[in-house]
């Protein structure tokens, strides 16, 4: 029996591919209060689904889809949606999110999440037309770009459906591919493989239900102000220069990773910077559905192929940490990736990590070189294409270092098998015990520890047991913005986040929440998401980093030393202070509490 | 005797002030964020109030040390970096 409550509509919408059969599930109200929706509630359906002992890519595998209770609000930066499910990079927990219109057009669908279990047979669409569900042939699109994909779509079903797409990359189940939707991503982790071992090549969704809110009138005109308090110097940054500004400021702080982590500044780093590009090139600016901030900055491409968003991680992780300077170059690997469906993060970190192998004698690929341009372009085909190299690039580092072998594991750059962002931990040690203990690997998303590293809080190259409840600070914060779901780049803009977010979620559902309650809320998906690690073979000695980390470093090392002993000591402080056993453990009343 | 230090802008502060790098001078922090905001008026609009700055923005000191308290004494030959707090990627 649904119950529909305002903000929600109180039930998912579950299709099985293998039986060409959906039912709609119905979601207890507690448990929309208990974990939101996005990634909170993905997970909650994913334990529901008893997914964490499955392959990633086999049918069996279910994958989540999840909104939340403010998409299709007023609320600036709320048209975002959640895809959730076992990645096949990790084998633990991965919830990526992305933005825009088919954040609105699926929850119009009359949803707060479409979950898909089992496999079709042949390339298809799934097309969700309010409670609607049909699979049709995707023969025309299967071998198409992301934007191939979308504009034929479009061609054939209308303006009025959104879609979600994979590109070649997910057909091929490379294990860093994305699931795109209008030029963003929803980009770490795999999700893109998951589709692909379905059979799936796009989801197509239009609706006509719009759930009713509490307090209509409260709410837009608290959207207002918070819409205005978004044009203010807290977004500034992101309005005007885009993420890509943080690169010469990180590498002026000698924690920009270069040359897969084997420095810390990178000499070319003017010539990729936006600073630089903006004098050379044309820039346009864009936002996603529903959003005042507009974060994402377009540069031109000098060969023609129009523009590109250049985002800081893409230009980390194919300049620097490739030691490439020809923002040309930088641009067209971007461009490949958005078009094949690649998390750059993963791609540009394992061909950085295959890069040091051909320069210690371990690959024999002698073409493959730091500071080549065209050898990451090859390498990116290779990886879509499945030539050569490319099949074992398209694992991602951490099997390419097993396959490898030769102690190779070390400088992987990766955690739980997801590569590291730009943001060098040894410089930046709140953020190591981020990356070491998050549940999806190593990641700058779900633990905004480096803001704690960026405070008078911490010597943020001797970093002590003091931070960990500061970490844990940002990681609550986090899971409550991707469950709510909010922009991070709104975070600046609260006061106060969780008593403001109380306020939105009352105005949304009319519950009696509270900044306190909220709390709990963030703790308890932090912990879910711990769970289900544990359910999928999850053991204390993954929350780490690469030993090449916590060697002791060049006596000119400006980024600080962390060494395997005091890693280990902030991860005990931050178990601890999350109430789990010093190893990580939970509790049997956690593992073993109701979900639904 | 009031030392020399540079000072490096990053981000939001260097395009305000139009300048990536300037030499200033004072014994604290705050006496450099007044002498930057008094030549730097966009600067000072934007980032800079009196001798501390503004709430989104943060100092530090030669690439080690945040920090944010006017009177952080400095030395010969620091530089003192204006950025953006905000960092995420």
């Amino acid at each position: 029996m649904r119950r529909e409550i305002p903000g929600y509509h109180g039930c998912y919408l579950r299709i099985n591919l293998s039986e060409e059969s959906s039912t709609a599930i119905p979601l207890d109200p507690q448990i929309l209060r208990h974990y939101l929706g996005g990634s909170g509630l993905g997970v909650a359906i994913l334990l529901h689904e008893r997914a964490a002992d499955v392959d990633p890519l086999s049918p069996k595998a279910p994958i989540a889809f999840v909104f939340s209770p403010l998409v299709g609000s007023p609320l600036t930066t709320s048209a975002k949606f959640a895809v959730v499910s076992k990645s096949p990079l990790t084998n633990r927990i991965n919830d990526s999110l992305a933005s825009s219109g088919f954040a609105l057009a699926g929850k119009k669908t009359g949803h707060d999440a479409i979950v898909l279990v089992g496999q079709v047979r042949r390339p298809s669409i799934l097309v969700i037309d309010d409670d609607q569900v049909r699979i049709e042939s995707a023969d025309d699109c299967w071998g198409l770009s992301n934007r191939e994909t979308r504009d034929r779509l479009r061609l054939r079903y209308g303006n009025e459906f959104q879609t979600a797409t994979i590109g070649q990359a997910g057909e091929r189940q490379v294990r860093y591919a994305t699931i795109s939707h209008d030029g963003r991503h929803a980009g770490r982790g795999g999700s893109g493989a998951v589709l692909g071992s379905k059979n799936i090549k796009a989801i197509a969704v239009r609706g006509t239900n719009r759930p009713q809110w509490a307090e209509p009138a409260a709410l837009v005109g608290l959207a207002k102000q918070l819409s205005e308090k978004s044009f203010g110097p807290a977004t500034a940054k992101y309005r005007e220069l885009g993420t890509a500004s943080n690169l010469l400021t990180f590498n002026r702080l000698n924690v920009l990773p270069t040359r897969n982590f084997q420095e810390g500044s990178f000499a070319g780093a003017i010539a990729i910077s936006p600073e630089e590009l903006s004098i050379a090139r044309d820039r346009a600016r864009a936002s996603c559905a529903a959003c005042t901030i507009g974060c994402e900055h377009l540069y031109s491409m000098k060969n023609g192929s129009g523009s590109v968003r250049l985002e800081y991680e893409n230009l980390f992780a194919f300049g620097p940490l490739c030691g490439i300077d020809d923002p040309e170059v930088v641009l067209e690997a971007s461009r490949r990736c958005d078009e094949w469906g690649l998390d750059t993060i993963s791609a540009g970190g394992t061909i950085a990590f295959a890069m040091e192998c051909v320069e210690r004698n371990l690959l024999d690929e002698p073409w493959l070189k730091f500071g080549d341009g065209q050898s990451l372009l090859r390498a990116l085909d290779s990886i879509v294409s499945g030539n050569g190299i490319g099949g074992l690039l398209a694992e991602g580092s951490r099997r390419m270092a097993h396959h490898i072998g030769h102690e190779s594991i070390a400088f992987a750059p990766q955690v739980k098998g997801l590569e590291l962002p730009g943001y060098d931990p040894r410089g930046l040690q709140t953020m190591a015990l981020g990356f070491a203990v998050g549940t999806r690997g190593a990641d700058h998303n779900r633990s905004g520890a480096y803001e704690v590293d960026f405070s008078e809080a911490v010597d943020r190259k001797n970093v002590g047991p003091e931070a960990a409840p500061l970490a844990i600070e940002t990681e609550d914060k986090a899971a409550l913005m991707d469950s709510l779901i909010l922009c991070k780049f709104l975070r600046g803009v609260f006061t106060d986040f969780f008593a403001e977010s109380a306020e939105i979620l009352q105005l949304v559902t009319g519950w009696d929440v509270t900044a306190d309650e909220l709390r709990e809320t963030a703790r308890r998906i932090v912990t879910a998401k711990k769970r289900f690690n544990i359910l999928a073979g999850w053991t204390p000695g993954e929350d780490t980093l690469p030993s090449r980390m916590l060697q002791k470093p060049a006596s000119d090392d400006l980024r600080g030393h962390l060494s395997l002993e005091r890693l280990n000591e902030l991860i005990s402080a931050y178990n601890q202070a999350r109430g789990w056993s010093p190893e990580g453990w939970l509790s049997q009343t956690d593992m073993q509490s109701e979900i639904f | 005797m009031p030392v020399t230090v540079k000072v490096e802008l990053f981000g939001i502060p260097r395009a305000r002030a139009g300048v990536a790098q300037a030499i200033s001078s004072g014994h604290k922090l705050g006496d450099v964020l007044s002498d930057m905001a008094s030549r730097f008026p966009e600067l000072a609009n934007c980032c800079i109030k009196g001798r501390h700055l503004k709430p989104g923005f943060t100092a530090n000191l030669s690439g080690h040390r945040f920090v944010t308290d006017p009177e952080t004494l400095l030395s010969d030959g620091d530089s003192v970096l204006i950025l953006s707090l905000d960092a995420g990627g």
